[in-house]
């Protein structure tokens, strides 16, 4: 139940630091984070499964999009959390947050019934065997995975070119 | 290119054909042959022309499109028969199977990739691409040979020998001129892939050892038509020489080594009580043999009436003769020692 607590705290704050509108580097930063501590609380009632594909997809799929494209539209000298006009934005949501817990939240009682989550594991053993049944294939399908990827390099490679075009 | 990605290429390249070849479940065989695609395409776009990034994108659409047929046609023969074993395909999607397996190898009517694609690569590649890159595919396809309809390979070898024989007829550059010859020699191949696949194997290796001679003399003599393959008498003697007898052994002439696959399978034809097929089979590779004829014709029987100042050439170096004179001597001399060769498949 201490986990529990942890997580549910850092996941506040690092919804926090999204919302408080630093650079998107920044901000995807706080996004991972905060799906890295959702994944502990799914893994915490029992979902295990569930957070290894939220993991893979959304950070491992999503997000590194996302900071490709980011990098893309990049700017030099980002905003950090440091600089003022962000660092009210945190303190601003932390008042709030700090607010809102005092008037509304009156009793732990959910976090008690973590214990008795086990059910929901059987419901996603079937799809976590297609990983299992072809044994070492998914050494060679990760193998694939980063051949394509150098592939795609090769192909786009150098400063002038950027993609596949006849010139 | 980076020597770290060439070794990652070349060593999936490896991994694509060998995966396939060990693998008795469909999904890992398909594997195989997608990362056999996947890694040959930077080796295709080395040097960044446009035709060579035209062929890239030729050959990576249509082995796509062949891979996802293969796909296809494993899954229905998992839902028909409930199981993924290679040897087991006996449902009515062999046919299918085998069309896969035909485009990926450029068998007629499937061929029209395979001129333009090795047209626009490096003959080194050019070479990857017709010898390794055909290892796979056919190993598919004599696993699932005897459930095939016989009279579909039959049709599809006389096809391609047909085809090979007339479209290299009209090409002065010697890499069509491969692609068609390719083309002629993988009908042979299957068209007696269901009575007797030990004899598509020996069609295969003498087919292999001959091609790899033809491409690395061409590799050597570095000349991309007819024309220019005039001026080689002077660059190398030994190897004006012995390659026109190498393309002659291509052809299908005894008492050199090409002629030894030819043979096997007519005779194994007519006994199968399909002697028109080999008599066609026999007529069509008259054609290829026209147009190997007119290669050695430029390459040594005339000489080119242009002046020479020097009667051989000093910069022509060999650096590792051993790989070329192996192979030559294999695609020469191979004939007297048929049984043996037989005893090995």
């Amino acid at each position: 139940m201490v986990m529990m607590i942890v997580f549910s705290v850092m996941f506040l704050i690092s919804l926090i630091a999204v919302a408080s509108n630093p650079s998107p580097y920044f901000a995807a930063l706080g996004l991972m984070i905060g799906a890295g501590v959702g994944c502990g609380m799914l893994t915490q009632f029992g979902m295990t499964f569930l957070s290894m594909i939220l993991f893979l997809i959304y950070l491992g799929g999503m997000l590194v999009v996302f900071a490709y494209s980011a990098a893309l539209a990049a700017e030099p000298y980002p905003s950090a959390w440091g600089s003022l006009e962000v660092f009210s934005y945190v303190v601003g949501y932390l008042m709030l947050v700090v607010v809102m817990w005092m008037l509304l939240v009156n009793d732990f009682g959910a976090f008690d019934e973590i214990e008795g989550c086990v059910m929901s594991v059987r419901r996603y053993v079937g799809v976590s065997e297609m990983y299992n049944a072809g044994g070492y294939m998914l050494l060679v399908a990760g193998w694939v995975l980063l051949v394509a990827l150098l592939v795609v390099l090769e192909l786009t490679r150098g400063f002038g070119r950027g993609c596949l075009r006849a010139v | 290119m980076s020597p770290y990605i060439l070794f990652v290429m070349l060593t999936s390249l490896g991994l694509g054909t060998t995966l396939t070849f060990t693998s008795s479940h469909w999904l890992l065989a398909w594997m195989g042959l997608e990362i056999n695609t996947l890694a040959i395409i930077p080796l295709m776009t080395n040097k960044h022309h446009p035709r060579a990034v035209e062929a890239a994108t030729k050959y990576f659409l249509t082995q796509a499109a062949a891979a996802a047929i293969l796909l296809f046609a494993s899954i229905y023969n998992a839902w028909y028969s409930g199981q993924w074993f290679i040897q087991d395909m006996s449902s009515p999607v062999s046919t299918l199977m085998t069309l896969a397996i035909a485009i990926k190898l450029g068998i007629a009517p499937m061929h029209f990739w395979l001129p333009e694609v090795m047209q626009g690569i490096s003959i080194n590649t050019g070479l990857i691409l017709v010898t390794w890159q055909k290892l796979a595919p056919l190993a598919l396809l004599m696993q699932i040979s005897h459930n095939i309809k016989p009279e579909l390979l039959i049709i599809l070898g006389l096809m391609s020998t047909i085809i090979g024989g007339w479209g290299g007829l009209n090409q002065t550059q010697i890499r069509k001129i491969m692609a068609y010859s390719s083309i002629a020699h993988l009908g042979w191949i299957i068209s007696i892939l269901h009575f007797m696949p030990a004899l598509a194997m020996v069609n295969l290796f003498i087919y292999l050892i001959m091609t790899i001679t033809m491409f690395m003399t061409f590799n050597l003599l570095n000349s991309p038509t007819i024309n220019t393959l005039a001026v080689n008498w002077s660059k190398s003697p030994i190897l004006a020489a012995t390659s026109a007898l190498a393309l002659l052994s291509l052809g299908g002439l005894p008492p050199l080594s090409g002629f030894m696959p030819k043979w096997l399978i007519i005779q194994e034809l007519t006994n199968q009580e399909l002697a028109p097929t080999a008599t066609l089979l026999a007529l069509s590779a008259l054609l290829s043999l026209f147009f190997y004829l007119r290669l050695s014709y430029s390459l040594s029987l005339t000489i080119m009436p242009n002046t020479h100042p020097q009667t051989l050439n000093w910069n022509m170096k060999i650096t590792t003769p051993l790989p070329l004179s192996l192979m030559m001597m294999m695609t020469l001399t191979m004939l007297p020692i048929t049984p043996t060769i037989i005893s090995l498949f």
